[in-house]
């Protein structure tokens, strides 16, 4: 019995290392159902869950910005300049 | 004459090298960097281009090598999974602390990405990361690569480099809870 609950329950970090993994690796069946079992007892790793994935939301649209800030032109007149001023 | 035609590649290609260095660094302000030294050393070594290959394809291998090394030189000052960060969000029990126990953000409408301000924190978070920290969280948006490819990429063991998110991502959203939602 002991052996099964110790399965079973895992740690608040153990759980939120499975939240970070699952986006770039797919979880084993025993890792799924662990971080489900614990989430639904862990309030705090619920919501952790949650806003994890809101922050890489807000990590792609700060990389798209990124894309759209670049001045390619004044990049290239940069460049100009230094290979001019050579 | 040198000047003229390297003047030309300059016009030609420099927005699709840029957007190449972007895709492999991560920073606007480093890729801009490297392809400018391209072509400074495009210039210095002109009489080597035979001619053998398209100008781009010349272009693009003296980059590639400006970008290896780029990574060298991270990988020398990489960071080391240290535990602080979380040695400071677990107890012995790895349990939350506490203080550092997430708290509801209730943004059920969901428009707390459109906020320029919430922008800003997390710019100023991610910048707060460790570099390399910073890189990975980042690696996914910036190439079409899967987690597998990623690794080999960055040179790093599939457990090593989802730790190192794990720790990027408690550090990130204890930020951004602390500049953020407690004002």
């Amino acid at each position: 019995m002991r052996s099964i609950k110790h399965f079973f329950l895992i740690s608040c970090l153990k759980a939120t290392e499975l939240i970070e993994k699952k986006f770039y690796f797919k979880l084993s069946f025993s890792e799924r159902l662990q971080l489900k079992v614990h989430k639904s007892m862990c309030k705090a790793c619920a919501l952790y869950g949650k806003q994890s994935a809101f922050i890489e939301k807000g990590i792609s649209w700060q990389i798209k910005k990124e894309d759209l800030k670049v001045d390619i032109e004044a990049l290239k007149t940069r460049i100009h300049q230094m290979l001019e001023s050579k | 004459m040198t000047n003229e035609l390297i003047s030309k590649w300059v016009s030609l290609y420099t927005e699709d090298m840029f957007k190449w260095a972007l895709r492999k660094t991560s920073s606007a302000e480093i890729s801009e960097d490297l392809v400018q030294d391209t072509f400074m050393a495009a210039t210095e070594k002109i009489s080597s281009f035979k001619g053998d290959s398209t100008p781009k394809t010349w272009l693009f291998s003296i980059l590639n090598n400006k970008i290896v090394d780029y990574y060298r030189k991270k990988v020398k000052q990489a960071v080391s999974l240290e535990d602080s960060v979380l040695s400071s969000v677990f107890d012995k029990t790895e349990s939350w602390v506490n203080k550092r126990m997430p708290r509801d953000w209730s943004d059920d409408g969901g428009h707390l990405l459109d906020e320029e301000d919430f922008q800003k924190v997390l710019k100023h978070c991610l910048d707060a990361l460790p570099e390399k920290w910073n890189l990975c969280v980042k690696l996914k948006y910036l190439t079409d690569k899967n987690g597998q490819e990623i690794c080999q990429e960055l040179n790093l063991t599939a457990s090593n480099f989802w730790q190192i998110i794990h720790r990027a991502k408690l550090q990130l959203r204890d930020c951004i809870e602390r500049n953020w939602f407690n004002n």
